[in-house]
């Protein structure tokens, strides 16, 4: 439990989508693609979200990823969280993931509050023994008490999220990853949400951030990584944000 | 060995998540139903009544020695099984995306909860089949301890046909259609209503490659029959059971990766 102890190690990662793909999954096409030559098939469309990204986090850093859309920064949350498995390279995570990259995943409309904090419990990897012991807490946060019987798809979107978020944060990760959700719910929640956000960054959790706020990004972390066109432009702490700012006024 | 102990550990880990998926499926099916789960066993009778008036009125279809009504809905009850287990699960995976892109979890927790969840929805559709068996007065024996036997390996057999089915259509969506087509022939060429001596001798071998077949055969070998099936309805279930599970096993796993491309 060394300060130094390295948490996250990701190794000449490589990640390539298929653009093609989409008009690609009918047997149209693939009879068509029959008659294609093979390299002719392989290159057209080819696109690499992420191109030969290595870096190591170790415990306790906040590192914050900035760069412009597409720049391939949620593919790497992704390849981090274990979502898709990279190209070429590797990742290796030491110690428990929270994945915050979309809240809500698994929620199912038709079922009630209570069932919902069960199943996505469940689907974010809790134990049945966590839910029911952090259970009252989940309801307490969200603030949800006299709903927790009605099914979901009669809460409001801000009550959705709200119940989203208590569940997903209920947990200690040892690595947390965040990709722009700080802000959910109304104003009261928002403030009471960040506060969480920031408590759970403070305990000493080895945290991803990925953020277009800038403003955030320098408050809370302690390294910033720049990506561009899949590539790392620069690593460092949070005066790299001055200069990314820089380089997209000069766009 | 490590992949044994590592799938142990999955299986573990996954089992609250398994466990989730299969009663959400099943609070859904019947929410806002007035009969609820009732209808888990008054569907198959209703299909049932449906056949038998078509067939052993209109087509004056009939097997010999046995009472129809407990043919029919012996074989009904095995196929219903299989057809509505491997639909889901061929559509499982897709009908995920949304999670398996925001989340890591084990892909193929989806078929197999599929499966499970038509698998506990058929130990229901058992119970109707018992009350018919004893209202005609066919009347059960001691072999009919042997029946989880052959649910195992229906199950075995379905969870490598869905693991099978979902990845294919993950990539080629044209599969649900095929599908549909595939599993209203397979209907017509597994002996639910209509009795093996129907078939001309020379198709015999065509019929006898089908594994519903066999679980069928085994079911009515005791149920109708009163015999312990013979030892080569023992074997042919294992095998294709086995068999398909591991073929659905390799598709699965060699392809999962991919999944995350075709969302």
């Amino acid at each position: 439990m060394t300060k130094n102890e390295v948490m996250i190690e990701v190794e000449n990662v490589s990640m390539r989508f298929n653009l093609g793909i989409e008009k690609g999954f009918s047997l149209k096409q693939g009879f068509v693609n029959l008659f294609k030559k093979k390299k002719e098939k392989k290159k057209k469309n080819e696109f690499w979200a992420l191109r030969d990204v290595d870096y190591k986090v170790k415990r306790g850093e906040v590192v914050g990823f900035i760069g412009s859309n597409g720049a391939g920064k949620s593919t790497m949350l992704k390849v981090v969280a274990g979502v898709m498995k990279p190209t070429k390279g590797q990742v290796k995570v030491y110690g428990n993931i929270c994945p915050m990259i979309e809240l809500g995943a698994g929620f199912d409309m038709q079922l009630t509050a209570r069932e919902n904090i069960y199943l996505n419990g469940a689907v974010l990897g809790y134990s049945k023994e966590l839910i029911d012991s952090k259970f009252d807490d989940i309801v307490e946060f969200s603030e949800l008490r006299d709903f927790l019987d009605v099914p979901v798809q009669n809460f409001s979107s801000g009550m959705i999220a709200r119940l989203a978020f208590s569940v997903a944060t209920i947990v200690e990760p040892e690595v947390l990853i965040v990709d722009e959700i700080l802000s959910v719910g109304d104003i009261a929640f928002q403030a009471k949400s960040e506060e969480k956000m920031l408590s759970m960054i403070n305990g000493g959790t080895t945290v991803l951030y990925v953020s277009h706020s800038i403003e955030a990004i320098k408050k809370i972390c302690n390294r910033v990584i720049w990506i561009e066109q899949g590539t790392i432009k620069k690593i460092g702490g949070v005066e790299i944000c001055d200069q990314y700012i820089e380089y997209m006024n000069g766009k | 060995m490590k992949m044994i102990n590592n799938l142990l550990y999955s299986f573990k880990k996954y089992k609250f998540l398994l466990s989730q998926l299969v009663s959400r499926d099943f609070k859904v099916k019947y929410k806002r139903s007035v009969l609820g789960v009732l209808w888990s066993l008054l569907y198959p009778v209703l299909t049932m009544a449906v056949m038998a008036l078509v067939f052993s009125h209109m087509f004056k279809t009939n097997v010999p020695g046995v009472n129809y009504l407990v043919y029919l809905m012996s074989g009904l009850v095995i196929f219903n099984y299989f057809s509505e287990a491997s639909n889901l699960a061929m559509s499982s995976v897709v009908a995920n995306f949304s999670l398996i892109n925001k989340v890591y979890m084990p892909k193929y927790i989806f078929p197999l909860s599929k499966c499970l969840f038509i698998g506990i929805n058929f130990l229901l559709t058992l119970i109707p089949l018992y009350v018919l068996i004893l209202l005609t007065g066919t009347g059960v024996n001691i072999y009919h301890l042997l029946l989880p036997y052959m649910f195992a390996c229906l199950f075995l057999f379905t969870v490598g046909m869905g693991f099978i089915l979902s990845t294919i259509s993950v990539f080629m969506r044209d599969m649900f259609y095929i599908y549909g087509v595939v599993i209203t022939l397979w209907t017509y060429m597994t002996p639910i209503m209509y009795d093996m001596s129907f078939i001309p001798s020379n198709l015999l071998i065509i019929f006898k490659l089908n594994p519903l077949y066999w679980f069928v055969k085994f079911a009515r070998d005791i149920i109708l029959y009163d015999v312990v099936p013979g030892l080569n309805v023992w074997i042919y279930c294992a095998v294709f059971a086995v068999v398909f599970f591991l073929i659905g096993i390799f598709v699965f796993k060699k392809n999962q990766d991919k999944f995350i491309y075709y969302v």
